[in-house]
C-alpha cells in the first residue's frame, strides 16, 4: 500500500461524493423524510379503525356503550347501520372493518343479569388488525362493566391478577420499532448502493481502466471506495438521532458502542455493495441487482416482523444477512440498553460477513480484469 | 390504425420476448419468489412465542398455569429460570420475548380467595406482535382458574378469514404487489430499449402510427402480465390455502383492467425517460415502492394520517388490493366492488391517454 | 425531392441547425458533411419528418413534413446511425417486419426481398438472427430493410461508420445502383471520402450551413492554400512553421508536412515558403474544413518542453492469443515496436484492435504467447509494468464530476507523484497539451471532445512513460483538432516513447511509422506505408483503404 497513491483516491472520491448531489439527496432523504414518513404512515396499532354499529336497543345504556367504543381512540365510529343485513353490505365492501350489534332489550338485559349478548363482526382478512381488534373489543366491554356495574351483580370470586408490564416499549407504540427500523435500512440501502454505483460507474465511464494501468492496488481501491460511505453512514447518525428523539424513543445503551457497531455493519454492507460491482457490468444491472436483491434481504431480516415468526429455512438463511444482524443492535442498544457483553456474538457475525464478502468480490474482481 | 400494421408488431415483439429467455425466465420466476418470500416471511400472526418462566411459588397451581401457557399454540415455553436476574438477561438478548412470573404464596392466595397478583413480562421491542402476545397472556392468566364472570355475553363472529391466518391476508394483496413489479418494468425497459438503439425512429419514420406502436406493445406485455397474475393467482391460493369465495370471472375481468394499468404505467415511464437506467429507476419508484408501503398491501390505509391516506389513492395497487380480497376472501361481487373497479378503469383511461399523447410528440 | 426554406430546430436554447435552405433535386446523390455535434442528425430527421422544424417549412415529396408527416414517412426510406436492428429477430424476420409496417403483399415481398438479399449478399444467412452478423453485414441489412418499399427517397445517417472497409465499400455500390435507377440519395457523413462520391455537398458546421456545392467546387476555396514540405526531419520542420509562421492545421506526416496558409486574404507567392522548400498541394474537404474551423477554432498553444524518457523500451508480442470462450479475439500476433516508434493498429469494429492493445497493457488476460515491456512481461511483473505505461482508451476516460487540476492531481497521486514533482508534472504535461488556456476549475463535463482528448492525454503522459496506448484517441474530434493530436504524437514519438493507436479512419495511418492491418483477431500485414504498398502490389499513391482491401485479396486471407 502507498501512502501517497492511497491520499491521491481518498481526495478524489471525497471530492466527486460532496459534488455527487443526487446522492447527497438521497442520503438525507432516507435518513429524515422517509424515516418520518414511514414512522407516520405505517402501524400496526389499531386506530381509527371504522365501525358500523346497530344499536336496536336505543336505551341509555346502550347509547353509552356505544359511545365508550366510538370515542376510543381504536375505533372511528362510520355510520350508523338501519339493520344487521346492511351493516354486513358495508363490511364486505370495505366500508367499515368492525359491526357492533346492540341488541333489543339490551339496557334492561344487562341491569337484570339475564347476559345480553352483544354481536361483534370482525373483518378479518387483516388478521393482525382483526385480532387486536377482536381483543381491545373485550377490553372496553370489561370497562364498561365497571365503570356501569350491573345493578344485579354478584361477588367476584377469586382468581388470578395478571399485571402485564411491557418491558423497553411500555407504550406499544410501533413508532419506536419504526423509526429504528427505518434507520437501519436506510444504513443498509446507502451502504450498498453508494459504493455500488461508485465503482459501476467508473466502469461505465471506462476510468477502471485507466485505474488498472496505473500501479494502483485492488487495495488501496477498495479502501478508498469504502472510506467515504463509511464515514458519511457513521455520521447519518447524529441527524437520525433527532428524529429518535422527536418520536421519543430512548436511547438506554451507550452512543460510542452504537457508533463502532454501526461502522461495522456498513462495513458489511459495503462489502456487499462491492460484491454487486464487481459481478455487474452496467449501472443498470447493479440496480437491479441491488434492487431485486435487497428488497427480500429487508423482509427476511426482522425489520418488520420479527425473524422468529418465519419458517425455519428462512430463519437459516436470514444468518447471512448482515442487516438482520444489525437490527438486533439497534434496537437492544436503543430500546433495552444493551450493552457488549449482550452484542459481542452479532458485532462477530457481521465481521465475518463483512470480511467474506470483500475477500470474495476481490476474488471477483481480480478474475475479470486480470 | 391497420390491423396488418399492428399484427406485424406484435409479431415482432412477441418473437423478440420469446427469443429472450432470461426476461422470459425473470418474468416467470421473480413472481414466485416473490409470492413465498413474502408469503411466508410476512407472519404476523402470535404463534409459538419464545416464553421463559419464573416460579417462585411451585405448587400444583403455578405449574397448572405455566401448563395452560404451554398448551396454546401461542407460546412455546423454552426455558424456566431460577432467578428473576437470568430471566432478565434472557430477555435481553432476545432468548424469549414473553415472561411469566409467578409470585411466592401464588397458591396460597387463591386458597384464601385474595387477589394473586401474576407478573407478566413482554418484550415490546416487535410492536407487531408485542401487544397481541401480551393480551393473549393476559387472557390466560385472568381466566385462572377458571373463566371470569361477566355481565355481557359477547359473541364475536371473524368473518372471511375466521382462522385469523396472517398468509390469507398477506398473498391476495401480493396479487396486486407482484403484478406492479414486473410489467411496467418490462414495457417500459422494451420501449426505452427501442429508443436506445434508435430502432424506434425506424418505427417513426415507417407508415406506423403510435396508436399501432402502442398497440403492438400492449398486448404481447399484457398477455405476458396476464399470464403472471393467473399464474401468481393459482399457486399463491392453492400453496397457501387461501380460499378463493369469490366469482373467478369476476376476478379475471378486474385483472385485465389492472393489467392494461401496469402496462400502461410501463408506457408512461417510457415516455418520459431516454435511457434504460432512468426508466428502471422511475418505474421501481413509482410502482413498487408506493405499492409495497401505502396500497394497503400491509399497513392498513385507515391508521395513516389523512394526508398519506390521500397519497395511497394515487396508486392503483391500493384499489387493486382491495378488489383482490374482496373477491378472493370476501366473496365480494360487483355491485359492492363497483367503486374501486370503475375508479381504475378510470385511471386506466387517464395514463393510456397520457402515454399515447407523450409517445406521439416525435421521439428521436 | 427535399425543400427546407429557412429551417431551423431549436432544442431548449440550443439552435442544433438553423437558417437552412435548401433544394435536392430527384436523382441526386446529396450529401451533408460535419463533425460529431454539427447537426448532421437533426438536419435528417428534419427531412424524414421525424422532426418538426422549430422555424421555417420543410417540403419533402411535395408534402409538408409537418402536416402531412405520414405521407412523407410512407415515400421514403431512412436509416439512422448505429444498428438500427431487431438483433432477436432474424434477417428475414427483420425485412418482414419492415415490410409489414408498409403492407406490402407477399409476392412483392417475396420478390423484393430476394432481390434485396442477393445484392447485399446476405442470402446464405437469411435464417441467422441480426444480432449475429458482422457490423458491415448489419449495416447492409439495415439498408436493404429502407429499400423494401421501393422508396423515391432514401435518408441515410452515418452509413459508413463502424463498418469494415470492404463492406462500406459494397454499401456504397448498392447506393449507387439505386441512384441510377432514379432513387434521391441524402446522406450524412463525416468520412470525406464519402462525400466525394456525393453529386453536392452541404458543409454544417456547429447548425449552420457553410457552403452547399460540387466537391469539387467546395474545394476551390482552399485550391492554393494547401502546401507540402517533404523531409526528413518533418517534426523539427513543424515546429518552425508554428514558431515562425502562420500556419495552419499543420500535418505532420513520416516523410513531410503539410499545412495550410493561415492569414484569411488570398495568399500570393512567398519567398519564405519557396525557401523551406514548399510545394503547393491538392486541397480536400478536410482541408476546407480545417480553412473554416479557423474562426471557432479553441485558443491552442504550441507544445512546451518534451517529455524526458529516461529508459526506453520496446513492445515486443510473442504469438499472443486472447480468447473469450470459443471466441479468438486475438489470433496468434506477434509485433515489435521499438522506442520512437509510431505504431498504427487499424481494421474495422471487431478486429481484435482493441483487444491486442489492453492484453498488450495488461487489461487483458493473454491466452497464450507472451507481451513484453522493456523486456519485462507484461502478465506476471503487472505493477512494475505499469509505472512505465500509459493508456488513453476510446472514451477519454476521465473524472466528468472532477476539474481539469482534480484530474490531473488524481493521476499524478495514482502514480506516486507528490508535492513538488507532481506539480511540475502537471505543469509540464499541460504546457505540452496545449491546456494552459484552459482554467484548472473548469469540469471536464463541461469541455469539448477536442479538449478532453487533450487532457486524457495529458493525464496519460504525467509520469513520462516510455509506452504509450491511445485507443481510438481521434474518434468524434473535427478535422483541426485531429491534426493538432497528431502532430503532438509525433513529437511524442520523436521524444523516445513507443506509441501504439488504433484508429478506423484509414486514412489516419498515414501518419505512422508502422501499421498493421487486422482482420478477425489477426495481424496480416505489418510495415511502413510504402513496404505495405509493395506487399501488397498497390501503386504508390494507393490510399491506405485500398492498401487493406488489397491486403484482404491476398491468398491466406479469406475474404469475409
Amino acid at each position: 500500500m502507498s501512502f501517497v497513491r492511497l491520499v491521491g483516491l481518498l481526495r478524489k472520491e471525497a471530492v466527486q461524493f460532496l459534488r455527487d448531489r443526487l446522492v447527497l439527496a438521497l442520503v438525507l432523504w432516507l435518513y429524515t423524510v422517509e424515516a418520518v414518513l414511514c414512522t407516520y404512515a405505517l402501524s400496526f396499532e389499531v386506530e381509527n379503525l371504522p365501525v358500523a354499529v346497530v344499536d336496536q336497543d336505543r336505551s341509555l345504556s346502550s347509547r353509552k356503550l356505544i359511545d365508550l367504543f366510538t370515542l376510543s381512540d381504536a375505533f372511528e365510529l362510520a355510520d350508523h347501520a338501519a339493520s344487521p343485513r346492511e351493516a354486513a353490505t358495508w363490511l364486505e365492501s370495505g366500508r367499515v372493518n368492525m359491526v357492533m350489534i346492540v341488541p333489543g332489550g339490551f339496557g334492561r338485559a344487562y341491569h337484570t343479569a339475564t347476559l345480553p349478548a352483544i354481536q361483534f363482526l370482525f373483518d378479518g382478512t387483516n388478521s393482525n388488525t382483526a385480532a387486536n381488534a377482536r381483543l381491545y373489543a373485550m377490553e372496553l366491554l370489561r370497562r364498561f362493566e365497571l365503570e356501569h356495574p350491573s345493578l344485579s351483580a354478584g361477588p367476584v370470586p377469586h382468581q388470578a391478577e395478571p399485571i402485564i408490564r411491557t418491558w423497553y416499549n411500555p407504550d406499544q407504540t410501533t413508532s419506536a420499532f419504526m423509526v429504528l427500523s427505518m434507520i437501519a435500512l436506510a444504513g443498509m440501502m446507502v451502504g450498498v448502493i453508494h459504493p455500488a454505483a461508485s465503482i459501476v460507474r467508473e466502469r461505465e465511464r471506462g476510468t477502471i481502466e485507466q485505474l488498472l494501468v496505473t500501479p494502483i492496488r485492488l487495495v488501496e481501491l477498495f479502501t478508498a471506495k469504502t472510506a467515504p460511505t463509511l464515514l458519511m453512514g457513521t455520521l447519518a447518525l447524529f441527524p437520525s438521532l433527532l428524529i429518535v428523539a422527536w418520536f421519543d424513543v430512548p436511547l438506554r445503551g451507550s452512543f460510542a458502542l452504537f457508533m463502532v457497531l454501526t461502522a461495522l455493519f456498513l462495513l458489511s454492507a459495503i462489502g456487499l455493495g462491492v460484491m454487486i460491482a464487481a459481478v455487474s457490468q452496467t449501472l443498470q444491472q447493479a440496480l437491479l441487482l441491488a434492487f431485486f436483491g435487497l428488497f427480500p434481504i429487508m423482509f427476511l431480516s426482522g425489520t418488520l416482523t420479527p425473524v422468529e415468526s418465519m419458517p425455519s429455512v428462512l430463519q437459516t438463511l436470514s444468518l447471512a444477512s448482515p442487516l438482520r444482524y444489525y437490527m438486533d443492535i439497534i434496537l437492544s442498544v436503543f430500546l433495552k440498553g444493551a450493552g457488549w457483553a449482550e452484542l459481542w456474538d452479532e458485532a462477530l457475525a457481521l465481521l465475518a460477513i463483512g470480511t467474506g464478502l470483500f475477500c470474495l468480490s476481490a476474488m471477483v474482481f481480480k478474475k475479470r480484469v486480470t | 390504425m391497420k390491423p396488418a400494421r399492428v399484427i406485424t408488431l406484435i409479431g415482432k415483439e412477441g418473437r423478440e420476448l420469446i427469443r429472450d429467455p432470461i426476461t422470459l425466465g425473470l418474468c416467470a420466476v421473480m413472481p414466485l419468489i416473490m409470492l413465498f418470500l413474502f408469503g411466508y416471511a410476512v407472519n404476523l400472526d402470535v404463534e409459538n412465542v419464545a416464553m421463559g418462566v419464573y416460579d417462585e411459588d411451585r405448587t400444583p397451581a403455578s405449574r397448572d398455569l405455566t401448563e395452560r401457557f404451554a398448551a396454546t399454540d401461542y407460546f412455546d415455553l423454552r426455558r424456566t429460570f431460577g432467578s428473576l436476574g437470568e430471566l432478565e438477561k434472557a430477555m435481553q438478548q432476545g432468548e424469549i420475548r414473553l415472561a411469566l412470573i409467578v409470585p411466592r404464596n401464588f397458591h396460597r392466595h387463591l386458597l384464601e380467595g385474595a387477589p394473586a397478583p401474576t407478573q407478566i413480562l413482554v418484550d415490546g421491542s416487535y410492536p407487531a406482535i408485542a401487544a397481541l402476545a401480551g393480551a393473549y397472556a393476559e387472557a390466560i392468566v385472568s381466566a385462572f382458574p377458571r373463566p371470569r364472570p361477566s355481565a355481557i355475553q359477547p359473541q364475536v363472529r371473524v368473518w372471511y378469514n375466521p382462522s385469523m391466518r396472517s398468509s390469507h391476508y398477506i398473498v391476495p394483496g401480493l396479487f396486486a404487489v407482484i403484478l406492479m413489479a414486473f410489467p411496467p418494468l418490462l414495457t417500459a425497459l422494451a420501449i426505452v430499449r427501442e429508443k436506445e438503439t434508435g430502432t424506434i425512429s425506424q418505427i417513426f419514420a415507417s407508415p406506423a402510427t403510435s396508436a399501432e406502436f402502442v398497440a403492438g406493445k400492449l398486448v404481447p406485455y399484457g398477455v405476458v402480465a396476464f399470464f403472471e397474475i393467473v399464474m401468481v393467482v393459482a399457486i399463491g391460493t392453492l400453496w397457501f390455502d387461501v380460499p378463493f369465495r369469490g366469482s373467478v370471472l369476476l376476478f379475471l375481468a378486474a385483472a385485465m383492467i389492472y393489467v392494461l394499468t401496469t402496462v400502461a404505467i410501463g408506457l408512461l415511464v417510457s415516455a418520459v425517460t431516454s435511457t434504460q437506467l432512468s426508466a428502471m429507476l422511475l418505474a421501481l419508484v413509482v410502482t413498487l415502492m408506493p405499492s409495497f408501503l401505502f396500497s394497503g398491501f400491509l399497513f392498513p390505509v385507515f391508521t395513516m394520517p389523512l394526508a398519506l391516506q390521500i397519497y395511497s389513492q394515487l396508486f392503483p395497487a391500493t384499489y387493486f388490493t382491495e378488489i383482490s380480497r374482496g373477491i378472493v376472501l370476501k366473496g365480494a361481487g360487483i355491485d359492492s366492488l363497483a367503486l374501486p373497479v370503475s375508479l381504475l378503469f378510470l385511471y386506466t383511461l387517464v395514463i393510456f391517454a397520457i402515454a399515447t399523447r407523450r409517445l406521439r410528440q416525435k421521439v428521436a | 425531392m427535399i425543400d427546407l426554406r429557412r429551417a431551423g430546430r431549436r432544442y431548449g436554447e440550443h439552435w442544433a441547425v438553423r437558417d437552412i435552405d435548401l433544394t435536392i433535386q430527384r436523382g441526386e446523390m446529396f450529401g451533408i458533411v460535419g463533425t460529431d455535434g454539427a447537426g448532421k442528425t437533426t438536419l435528417l430527421q428534419l427531412c424524414a419528418a421525424l422532426l418538426d422544424p422549430t422555424e421555417g417549412r420543410c417540403t419533402v415529396l411535395g408534402y409538408d413534413t409537418v402536416r402531412e408527416s405520414k405521407a412523407v414517412t410512407s415515400r421514403i426510406g431512412y436509416m439512422s446511425q448505429g444498428f438500427t436492428l431487431y438483433d432477436r429477430l432474424s434477417v428475414a424476420e427483420n425485412l418482414r417486419f419492415s415490410a409489414g409496417l408498409r403492407n406490402l403483399s407477399a409476392r412483392e415481398f417475396t420478390d423484393r426481398s430476394q432481390r434485396l438479399l442477393d445484392m447485399a449478399g446476405l442470402r446464405e444467412f437469411e435464417s441467422r438472427l441480426a444480432g449475429k452478423l458482422s457490423g458491415g453485414m448489419r449495416k447492409k441489412l439495415a439498408l436493404c430493410l429502407n429499400l423494401i418499399h421501393e422508396p423515391d427517397l432514401l435518408i441515410l445517417d452515418e452509413p459508413g461508420l463502424g463498418v469494415d472497409p470492404l463492406s462500406r465499400r459494397e454499401l456504397w455500390r448498392m447506393l449507387e445502383a439505386f441512384r441510377e435507377r432514379g432513387v434521391t440519395v441524402v446522406v450524412a457523413s463525416s468520412y470525406m471520402d464519402e462525400a466525394e462520391r456525393c453529386d453536392r455537398v452541404l458543409l454544417l458546421q456547429m447548425g449552420h450551413p457553410i457552403g452547399t456545392d460540387r466537391p469539387e467546387a467546395l474545394r476551390l476555396a482552399v485550391a492554393g492554400r494547401v502546401y507540402e514540405i517533404v523531409t526528413n526531419d518533418p517534426t523539427r520542420v513543424a515546429g518552425e512553421l508554428s514558431s515562425r509562421y502562420s500556419a495552419q492545421g499543420i500535418q505532420v506526416l513520416p516523410d513531410r508536412v503539410r499545412f495550410q496558409h493561415g492569414s484569411t486574404e488570398a495568399p500570393g507567392p512567398d519567398p519564405r515558403l519557396d525557401s523551406m522548400g514548399a510545394r503547393t498541394a491538392d486541397a480536400t474537404l478536410e482541408d476546407l474544413f480545417v480553412f473554416h474551423s479557423n474562426e471557432h477554432a479553441e485558443p491552442f498553444a504550441a507544445w512546451g518542453e518534451l517529455p524526458n524518457v529516461e529508459t526506453p523500451g520496446a513492445i515486443e508480442a510473442d504469438d499472443v492469443s486472447v480468447t473469450f470462450g470459443g471466441f479468438r479475439a486475438v489470433d496468434h500476433v506477434s509485433l515489435v515496436a521499438e522506442p520512437g516508434t509510431l505504431l498504427a493498429l487499424l481494421g474495422p469494429n471487431g478486429a481484435g484492435k482493441t483487444t491486442l492493445i489492453r492484453a498488450l497493457c495488461g487489461l487483458q488476460p493473454i491466452s497464450s504467447g507472451e507481451a513484453r515491456i522493456a523486456g519485462t512481461p507484461v502478465t506476471t511483473a503487472a505493477t512494475s509494468v505499469r509505472q512505465r505505461i500509459g493508456y488513453m482508451s476510446q472514451r477519454f476516460s476521465l473524472y466528468p464530476d472532477l476539474t481539469v487540476g482534480e484530474n490531473m492531481e488524481f493521476f499524478a497521486a495514482a502514480y506516486g507523484l507528490t508535492g513538488s514533482a507532481s506539480e511540475s508534472a502537471i505543469f509540464r504535461a499541460r504546457a505540452l497539451t496545449g491546456l494552459e488556456p484552459v482554467a484548472p476549475g473548469t469540469r471536464v463535463e463541461a469541455m469539448s471532445g477536442a479538449t478532453r482528448q487533450r487532457l486524457a492525454l495529458a493525464c496519460s503522459v504525467l509520469h513520462e512513460p516510455a509506452v504509450l496506448f491511445l485507443d481510438e484517441p481521434t474518434s468524434g474530434v473535427d478535422p483541426l483538432s485531429r491534426f493538432r493530436f497528431w502532430q503532438l504524437i509525433r513529437a511524442l514519438a520523436s521524444a523516445g516513447m513507443v506509441i501504439v493507436v488504433t484508429t478506423h479512419y484509414l486514412e489516419e495511418a498515414r501518419y505512422c511509422d508502422r501499421i498493421g492491418l487486422m482482420d478477425r483477431g489477426r495481424l496480416i500485414a505489418l510495415g511502413s506505408l510504402p513496404e505495405l504498398r509493395r506487399q501488397t502490389a498497390s501503386g504508390d499513391t494507393d490510399s491506405v483503404e485500398t492498401v487493406f482491401l488489397n491486403a484482404l485479396r491476398r491468398p491466406g486471407v479469406a475474404p469475409s
